[in-house]
């Protein structure tokens, strides 16, 4: 379809660390002006590679070349890649909280007349830049003060003051929730027309499949194919097979419900934001939860999902105004994270790094942390004790690991998780809030996942599921609530729920029932 | 099994080393007198000398005549200042170390005179002579000797030297004064002012002498840690709150130091008034330049060479076996006995008997010319 | 896997926290081996040992408490000055209002406690950073000390001054040795024994793990029992009227306390997950308040404790007690393996890293290295320890034996670079490695 010579060519691309050969042999070919995304399980090395194009592995630690625009590059740094036009733009945003968004656009690439930085002139510019970007802030705005799919936006603005040709994404919708993401790709869609190459690292297939030119799948660290799109025949199951180098039928696990009584119920909750006395994150929210049920919480990023579910847990968060919480039809009082525990409520953060795990201990150390009372005698513990509960759940939920003697940050995201899953396993509880449990977390291991919640919900607990991604809820939920602004908009029953449904229920504030 | 064996053996032979090593290591066979005073020790013994830290050029000096005289008399030296961030447990482990090491004699000159009759008494016990240098070390029996110049006479002089400047300047009182003294962690301090009190207080108690701020007592007038910024940021308040206004003079002024003579000095001629009669001690140069040129009154001649010798003196007469000199027997009660002590006398300088006193210094001597 | 590498898991628990240890006990071995050849034999004398263990004694003490505040994620900048005003509040209520001895101490570690309260509850109920609370605490109190004192120095009785400076009693019949002493260490080699025994039943009891070897036990239990009697000997067989210190009894109390509270029970746990991640502590059910507070008011207690063994051992509180203190501890603490930014550090380490200390100063002055170079050379020794480490870590090597061994492996496991990789890229790493 196309005879322009490629814009980038990278060809038999190897790097090894010590003991790991991260690729090897890696061909990567991207035209000028098309999406081209990069697909593959979880180490398959993706962002090693976008590191090679980037210079953040200079040349001479890897072996290979690099064609760009018809010449071999040799990229020193990561300066010298920006400045041929390559600018990559990280899954954690590189942005600076406490300072404005022409600051951050502009950082470390300032303006200057007669040395001093013309605010005047980044000024002018930054809105500039924004208005490509469809972004509509004050840019004097504080980056801390505006959401992450802005920030994500000011980090393309950011790209975009560098003058890019070649603009890499890894994860760009990670942390959106769909509206963002929408637009975000709409965006990427538009570059493409004024002639600005994008590479794109997604996990979310479906996004890929909507908007990609050409996919190339990478697997342990070897090119497997390369996806022309245009031509037909691609879908998600397509590059799924591709990925995990055997077709997924399906995603999730087969399972036969068995629902009891409704054990827990929430009436009224009301909750308001830690700091700004007006806003209300939870608004008279009332729920329920059987036993042997998954329930779902679907809603947009801000929601209030995450907030309702802390605010629950031993009011984690926010200040709590009203609201009453029964379990096997008596009222309790949880009023802090151990009462909480005590009543058989656990909680599996959405961020299991910065708030869900120690990142110093060990797994043995981390399965046990939530109830050391069962494995102390007189607030002694009990080490022999402590090993064989961690080894059962290494064993029960298929930790990949040789020992629980392992520090956490050894095991890969998927592993990570189900530490944290064993940790409130290990509490004995009745009721698990499961937040974002498969974020950040590849094919495979995600089908491990739900098998344990599934499991889990086998044994009489209830589990409450929040997920941004509205067909895990759907395959995995055997109710789903939505929730917009603080408040319950919607119960939907498996049958009834489709992605349309769901997303209707999530932006509007009318409530709808139909169980 | 085999393993386990050779595991075992190594265990027991371990553990056997470790016994015999320690055996001979025992320190418990002799009876560690042996080097008491009259017996005398080796030519060329261990000599051990503990200063404060380097904070003022008196102890620098010190530090260096002993290991030049020390080494003239062919002993062995070890010449330790404490450090300055911790000098009280920096010197009690250095006297310590001087004290494993054998020495025969430690002269020490304390950081703290009361806390370090623990580290005197270990020296003792194993033979080592102890002599306080300049401070007395308190609290301890096992303190044999005590040189120093009189720290009381020197107060006395400073007290004196105030009331025969203001005299020549103004044949009768009431003079209008106000007093300094050194830092409150230091207990000379106490001692100089102390001295000075003891000349002065009969002629405030008259009301000869009027404190113009009735700033008296020796925790109002207290300069914290001897720094000159301190009194001069006193001074500078005193003559807004006292001498300002109401057509009060200053007359005079009781300095425990040179450096804190040369700050009131200094604080006196930026609020533009005359200089009045300022004491001093230790003959720093500064000092003696600004007596010379008339701002400074007096101040205090301690020649350190001369206590350093007399210290070595002592040093040479316990290696001989002999009884070291001393010229007071009653004065100085450390709480646990009267030390025997040598006493040199401070001299006061004025611009009138600079080129006498100093006429021996290389280095303040060209001054007075 | 090689059997050093063997040695250094079992040894240390195998826990990359615990590998700075084991680096800086060979650190101390050659320290010790280099002065023990530089003073021609001086170091390991009864005498100086004995000198070393009271020099060491207050500045440890304070150590154990800062370890468990660097780990919860503060710092005590007080210790010092909290140290001065105990002492002077204890030397002025003994000798100038008759309360006998035995209750000073009693009332002293109450001023700690007080002191504790008083700057636990600024930091943990209020939320002001512990270190601007101890740098407040640091000025108060030593100006408490100069108010209370008027910088005077007031002597302790005698029997104050034993838990400073008195020894173990001579008794029994005439050995040549200090018997209590030799009965001391002869109860620790029966302790290490059974000890080790009971860790091997533990580790037996985990199924899944791999048990400790057997020649590892004794060789560990070989060299513990050598050490042990070695210094035994020694400590007995100083000058006679002195013998091991009471201040060392003291600390070795404290030490084995401390160590079985931060490994072994929960609050120690708490500790440790606090300093790790507050937050995750949080919502794991860790009171994260009543734990600062206690680490803070803990702090302060054993900061009274040590400020009332240095006047005892001083004869004397004065004005310049505990001056710097504070440096010297949290020094040790670093030197010893823990974390500046909290969660790491052990009790031992935070030991080993003040005797590092102490041997080298002791040494230095032995061999009569003046005050000043020998400031330089602990300085620069603070820095080259904890940069080694921080450089290690950078290159994924967790010990000094882990990179002499480096060169000669196969079995490296996978590079931290792939590994720091992994957890952002979230690989299924190691398993590649």
């Amino acid at each position: 379809m196309e005879s322009a010579p490629p814009l980038l060519e990278m060809r038999s691309i190897t790097k090894e660390f010590p003991g790991v050969k991260a690729l090897s042999d890696v061909n990567l070919v991207v035209r000028a002006g098309e999406i081209h995304a990069i697909c593959g399980e979880n180490g398959a090395g993706k962002s090693t590679l976008m590191k090679v194009l980037s210079g953040v592995y200079p040349y001479g630690t890897y072996s290979g070349s690099i064609v760009y625009r018809g010449a071999e590059t040799r990229f020193s740094d990561i300066r010298a890649s920006e400045h041929a036009g390559i600018v990559i733009i990280h899954q954690e945003l590189a942005l600076v909280p406490g300072m404005s968004i022409t600051e951050n656009i502009f950082l470390g690439n300032e303006p200057r007349r007669f040395g001093r930085i013309d605010w005047k002139a980044a000024n002018s510019k930054a809105l500039e830049l924004m208005r490509q970007v469809g972004l509509t802030e004050d840019p004097d705005t504080l980056i801390k003060d505006i959401g992450v799919g802005k920030q994500q936006l000011v980090e393309i603005a950011k790209a975009f003051a560098k003058d890019v040709r070649l603009l890499i994404l890894d994860e760009p919708t990670a942390a959106l929730n769909e509206a963002d993401s929408q637009h975000l790709l709409d965006l990427l869609r538009g570059f493409k027309e004024r002639g600005i190459t994008s590479i794109m690292i997604s996990h979310k297939l479906n996004e890929i499949e909507a908007i990609a030119d050409s996919i190339t799948i990478l697997r342990d660290g070897r090119t497997i194919e390369t996806l022309d799109v245009a031509a037909g025949g691609v879908d998600e199951d397509r590059i799924v097979r591709g990925m995990v180098g055997r077709s997924l039928s399906n995603r999730f696990p087969d399972h036969r419900p068995e629902i009891g009584d409704v054990f827990f119920e929430v009436r009224d909750w009301t909750v308001r934001h830690p700091i700004s006395t007006e806003r209300l994150v939870c608004k008279n929210s009332s729920f329920n939860v059987r036993r042997g049920e998954i329930v779902g919480f679907a809603g947009l990023m801000g929601a209030g999902r995450t907030e309702l579910a802390m605010s629950l847990f031993g009011r984690s968060y926010g200040v709590w105004l009203g609201g009453r919480v029964f379990k096997d039809g008596k009222e309790i009082q949880i009023r802090s994270v151990a009462e909480a525990i005590a009543n058989g409520l656990a909680y599996v953060s959405e961020d299991r790094k910065a708030i869900g795990l120690n990142l110093l201990d060990d797994i043995k150390t981390s399965v046990v942390a939530a109830k050391l009372s069962k494995v102390t005698r007189n607030g002694v513990l009990d080490e022999a004790k402590e090993y064989r509960e961690a080894e059962q759940y290494r064993k029960s939920l298929r930790i990949k690991t040789p020992t629980v003697d392992e520090g956490v940050t050894k095991l890969s995201g998927g592993n990570q998780q189900k530490v944290v899953l064993a940790k409130w396993m290990f509490t004995d509880p009745d009721l698990l809030i499961l937040d974002e449990p498969t974020r950040g977390i590849d094919v495979g291991a995600k089908y491990e996942i739900y098998g344990i919640i599934q499991r889990l919900a086998d044994e009489g607990k209830g589990v409450i599921v929040i997920s941004s991604e509205l067909p895990e809820l759907i395959g995995l939920c055997d109710r789903i609530y939505t929730v917009f602004e603080g408040t319950i908009t919607g119960e939907i029953s498996r049958q009834d729920a489709n992605p349309e449904v769901l997303m209707k229920q999530m932006t509007s504030t009318k409530k709808t029932l139909t169980p | 099994m085999r393993k386990f064996y050779s595991s075992a053996m190594a265990v027991g032979t371990a553990a056997l080393l470790a016994l015999s090593m320690s055996a001979c290591g025992s320190e418990r066979d002799g009876d560690g007198d042996d080097a008491g005073s009259g017996k005398g020790f080796k030519k060329d013994a261990l000599i051990g000398v503990a200063l404060p830290s380097k904070t003022s050029e008196n102890w620098v000096l010190a530090g260096g005549l002993f290991e030049s005289g020390l080494k003239d008399a062919g002993f062995k030296f070890d010449v330790q200042y404490a450090n300055a961030s911790s000098p009280v447990a920096d010197q009690q482990a250095q006297i310590t170390a001087m004290t494993t090491k054998g020495a025969k004699v430690i002269v020490i000159g304390a950081t703290d005179a009361a806390q370090l009759s623990t580290q005197v008494e270990a020296a003792k016990k194993s033979g080592a002579v102890v002599i306080a240098y300049d401070r007395l070390i308190t609290g301890t029996k096992d303190l044999d000797y005590y040189v120093a110049f009189d720290n009381f006479k020197v107060g006395q002089l400073q007290g004196q030297a105030l009331i025969d400047g203001m005299k020549a300047k103004k044949a009768t009182g009431p003079w209008t004064v106000e007093l300094f003294s050194g830092s409150p962690d230091d207990n000379n301090s106490g001692v100089f002012f102390n001295g000075a009190m003891d000349v002065l207080k009969p002629l405030i108690d008259k009301g000869d002498i009027v404190v113009g701020s009735g700033q008296k007592d020796i925790q109002q007038t207290a300069t914290q840690g001897w720094k000159a910024e301190n009194a001069q940021t006193r001074m500078d308040s005193l003559l807004t709150s006292t001498y300002n206004t109401g057509g009060k003079t200053l007359d005079g002024v009781l300095s425990p130091n040179d450096t804190l003579a040369r700050a009131i000095i200094q604080s006196v001629k930026s609020a533009g008034k005359p200089i009045p009669v300022v004491t001093g001690q230790d003959s720093e140069v500064e000092s003696v330049k600004s007596i010379m040129a008339g701002e400074q009154y007096s101040t205090i001649n301690k020649d350190t060479r001369k206590l350093v010798a007399e210290t070595i003196n002592m040093v040479k007469a316990l290696q001989g076996g002999n009884e070291p000199t001393v010229n007071d027997t009653k004065s100085y009660d450390n709480k646990a006995k009267v030390v025997p002590s040598f006493l040199l006398p401070p001299v006061i300088v004025t611009k009138a008997n600079a080129a006498q006193a100093y006429a021996d210094d290389p280095k303040l001597a060209p001054l007075t010319k | 896997m090689s059997r050093i590498k063997e040695l250094q898991k079992n040894l240390f628990g195998g826990s990359t926290s615990n590998a700075r240890q084991f680096g800086m006990i060979f650190t101390l071995i050659a320290v010790i081996v280099y002065f023990q050849v530089r003073t021609d034999g001086l170091t390991l004398t009864p005498t100086n040992l004995i000198a070393l263990t009271q020099q060491g004694a207050y500045i440890s003490i304070l150590s154990i408490g800062m370890l468990m505040v660097i780990v919860a994620g503060h710092i005590d900048l007080s210790v010092g000055s909290v140290a001065a005003f105990t002492g002077i509040v204890v030397a002025k209520a003994i000798t100038e209002n008759d309360i006998p001895w035995p209750i000073g101490i009693l009332i002293g570690l109450g001023v700690g406690a007080l002191i504790g309260a008083f700057q636990g509850f600024w930091v943990a109920y209020i939320g002001v950073p512990a270190f601007i609370v101890t740098l407040a605490g640091m000025l108060l109190f030593r100006g408490g000390n100069q108010y209370i004192g008027n910088a005077e120095t007031i002597t302790v009785p005698k029997g104050f001054q034993k838990i400073g400076s008195g020894y173990l009693p001579d008794i029994g019949p005439e050995t040549n040795y200090n018997n209590p002493t030799l009965l001391l260490g002869l109860l620790i080699c029966v302790a290490v024994v059974i000890r080790e025994f009971r860790a091997r039943k533990v580790r037996q009891q985990m199924e899944g793990a791999e048990p400790t070897p057997l020649w590892v036990s004794l060789v560990r239990l070989g060299v513990l029992l050598a050490v042990i009697l070695f210094a035994t000997f020694r400590f007995a067989g100083g000058r006679v009227g002195t013998s091991f210190p009471i201040s060392g009894i003291i600390l070795a109390v404290l030490v084995v306390a401390y160590s079985f509270y931060t490994r072994n029970t929960a609050g120690g746990r708490h500790i440790y997950a606090v300093g790790g991640n507050a937050r995750a502590a949080e919502l794991s059910g860790v009171k994260l308040r009543r734990v600062n507070f206690f680490v803070m008011m803990n702090m302060s207690i054993l900061a009274s404790l040590a400020g009332m063994i240095f006047v005892a051992r001083s004869a004397a509180s004065g004005p310049q007690d505990g001056l710097n203190w504070e440096l010297d501890a949290i020094a040790a603490v670093f030197i010893g393996g823990a974390a500046v930014s909290g969660g790491l550090g052990t009790i031992s380490g935070a030991i080993v890293g003040g005797l590092v200390m102490a041997v080298l100063t002791n040494g230095l002055q032995l061999i009569g290295t003046g005050a000043d170079k020998v400031q330089i050379i602990k300085g620069l020794f603070l820095l080259a320890a904890v940069a080694f480490d921080v450089y290690n870590k950078s290159q994924g090597r967790f010990s000094i034996v882990g990179s002499l061994m480096r060169p000669f492996r196969r079995d490296t496991p996978a590079d931290p670079v792939a590994l720091a990789e992994a957890s952002r890229e979230e690989e299924k790493a190691p398993a590649a490695g």
